[in-house]
């Protein structure tokens, strides 16, 4: 197992504070737990295709970085507007 | 070959740590304003960690671009992403988010 496989399970330990939040937190703190999930998310995308090394698998923490972008500007605007 | 595994490694390891520091941060922190200011560096110090180890330990190739391009595209979409949910607490909390009479100095009129 090497360096990179080692940290994105590190990093995966990180997402549950995060998931706490959005779980028991109000509405805008869980879309600041989503934000925060969602760049992890990507980070360990990218070390467990390096670790692996299918590095054709390095597209998906790009699609999800745009994906989230859009998704956080559309959570950001509804919470602002109508919930 | 030993220095470079060394670099390596040892980035890897600020980059988990910077990150297990966020969450925590998030997780402890009171309101909106504050956890946010702990996304940041999860956000953008962490993947530009990340991408250096990278670079070190493959050195600069088609593969390792597509790892830059992830980054900057998250060290470009931070702030928007940031600044729009700072945006969206504050409307909720003020009801607009342009300084109010409420907001002292910072909007010039108070403390008069």
């Amino acid at each position: 197992m090497s360096g990179f496989v080692v940290v994105a399970i590190v990093m995966l330990i990180g997402i549950v504070p995060c998931g706490v939040v959005v779980w028991r937190g109000t509405a805008m703190e869980a879309l600041v737990g989503y934000e925060a999930i969602g760049s992890i998310v990507v980070m360990v995308l990218v070390l467990l295709a390096e670790g692996f090394g299918r590095f054709g698998e390095l597209e998906l923490p790009i699609v999800l970085a745009v994906l989230m972008f859009g998704s956080g500007l559309v959570f950001a605007r509804a919470l602002e507007r109508w919930l | 070959m030993i220095i470079r595994e060394i670099v390596t490694d040892t980035l890897l390891g600020l980059a988990a740590a910077t990150v297990l520091v966020s969450s925590a941060g998030v997780l402890l922190m009171r309101g909106v304003c504050d956890k946010l200011h702990f996304v940041t560096p999860a956000a953008l110090v962490a993947p530009v960690l990340v991408t250096m180890a990278v670079l070190v330990h493959a050195g600069f190739s088609a593969t390792t671009t597509e790892v830059l391009v992830a980054l900057l595209f998250m060290v470009f979409s931070g702030p928007f992403l940031t600044h729009a949910t700072i945006r969206a607490a504050r409307v909720r909390e003020r009801g607009d988010w342009r300084p109010g009479p409420h907001d002292g100095a910072r909007s010039g009129r108070g403390h008069q």
